[in-house]
């Protein structure tokens, strides 16, 4: 198996492999029905206009079929994005993303500011943070050391991001020009998903780039950080609890 | 294979009716304020196109709510329903193809497509119709859109339309408006 495939498994464990969003430009029924050999089953489709690029929501993946993707995927013959369990989770991702309709993957100054405050708050927690661009801003994943409830997941990053909004407010900056979204969301686990690290985004044909308080990596450097952060720097549950208790705990006694 | 792709929302059903006169009661589940709840109703019943800075807002929310709940609510037209099982028996493959965001309304979707018998193949967000018709190899549209209408024909694709208020008077090259889903038979063979 490809290394890269290896290390993109372990990343992402626990989140459901028998189902997948996949962005690809390749079209057609032919090739629709070489992809739905076997047992594998489309939700449906999608075409955007962004490089005439075509999206399928696939079910029932078997795990072979799945590493088959997986390896497109780093290979750059499509992008795969993954749904999140329904009820418990070892990784989370808050998803910062430029809100305008158009224009919308230039880095603007709330995106920029909501980024590094979100991470040096995540950090300073012991939450530890890999910073993805995203195409329109950055996913920030965490990944813990074993699953959690995902409403417990939901009000962390509910807490946390409302403190960032907050700082963006104090600056002078809108907070409403940026778009959280944090995943899993126990209300729409099994209908948004999230590319994986390893992809290029549609529109710029952009690798995934990690992000670091000194910018963004270069590709190589990107996947020796995501390796990096897989073997030292996920999360004890204990850390991420304490982070809740220091989040989550004092807004409640407030109110 | 004989293939067709079939719109959903004012084609197989009653949208812009059951958006107009279907009584929303309010419910803290729009997350607005009751004010803020009929005058955002009135916007969307008066199919504001107004264009909008940002993507995500309380508005487009709101929206997206009431159009999953008309989604939901609104009624096949029957002759739609008789066409479509027409057109399964006559060994075509059919494709729905709607500008639903499929992310959140695939499965009340597909559970209206099954509560009311109609068959597909297959389900397709396209932004551009036509483009997805052409890239896929279908010849026949079934859509209400004016854009749909007036375009499909310079790009090859025959675009058949049920005549409402908004597209009676639009004009498109090969394009045919009809009364009754029964119409459109003859006009593709059958």
């Amino acid at each position: 198996m490809d290394w890269r495939v290896s290390l993109i498994k372990a990343f992402y464990r626990g989140l459901p492999m028998d189902r997948a969003k996949v962005e690809m430009s390749r079209y057609g029924f032919d090739f629709l029905e070489k992809l739905l050999a076997g047992d594998m089953q489309l939700e449906y489709g999608e075409l955007t206009l962004a490089n005439v690029l075509h999206k399928y929501k696939l079910t029932n993946i078997s795990e072979a079929r799945m590493d088959e993707l997986l390896r497109s995927h780093v290979e750059k013959e499509c992008n795969i994005c993954l749904y999140f369990d329904k009820r418990i989770n070892s990784t989370f991702c808050f998803n910062l993303d430029n809100n305008h309709a158009t224009n919308n993957t230039v880095i603007i100054p709330e995106v920029e500011l909501a980024v590094r405050a979100l991470v040096e708050r995540l950090n300073n927690t012991g939450c530890n943070t890999l910073v993805v661009a995203s195409g329109r801003g950055y996913h920030v994943w965490c990944r813990l050391a074993s699953p959690v409830a995902n409403t417990r997941l939901y009000r962390f990053m509910l807490h946390t991001a409302a403190r960032v909004n907050l700082l963006l407010h104090e600056h002078g900056l809108d907070p409403l020009k940026l778009k959280f979204n944090f995943y899993p969301d126990p209300r729409i686990h099994d209908v948004v998903s999230l590319r994986l690290f390893g992809s290029e985004h549609a529109k710029n044909k952009v690798f995934s780039r990690v992000f670091t308080a000194d910018g963004l990596l270069d590709e190589q450097a990107s996947w020796a950080y995501f390796e990096d952060y897989l073997n030292t720097k996920t999360i004890e549950v204990d850390t991420f609890n304490q982070a809740f208790n220091s989040v989550v705990a004092p807004s409640v006694k407030r109110s | 294979m004989k293939m067709i792709a079939v719109d959903l929302d004012d084609t197989l059903n009653d949208f812009t009716a059951t958006l107009r006169q279907t009584h929303f009661a309010y419910d803290e589940k729009f997350a607005v304020a009751p004010a803020v709840f009929d005058q955002y109703l009135q916007r969307i019943r008066n199919g504001s196109t107004e264009v909008e800075d940002l993507l995500s807002t309380e508005f487009s929310f709101f929206r997206a709510k009431i159009h999953l709940e008309c989604y939901r609510r609104a009624k096949a037209r029957a002759d739609a329903v008789g066409f479509m099982r027409w057109l399964r028996q006559e060994g075509w493959r059919i494709v729905i193809c709607t500008h639903r965001d499929l992310r959140s309304s695939y499965r009340h979707t597909k559970t209206w497509l099954d509560e009311n018998g109609i068959p597909f193949d297959q389900i397709f967000r396209a932004g551009n119709k036509i483009v997805f018709c052409k890239l896929w190899g279908i010849d026949i549209l079934v859509d209400d859109n004016l854009f749909n209408i007036e375009y499909g024909g310079r790009y090859g694709v025959k675009v058949y339309y049920p005549i409402n208020d908004q597209n009676r008077a639009v004009v498109g090259v090969g394009a045919r408006g009809f009364e009754t889903f029964t119409e459109v038979r003859p006009w593709i063979g059958g």
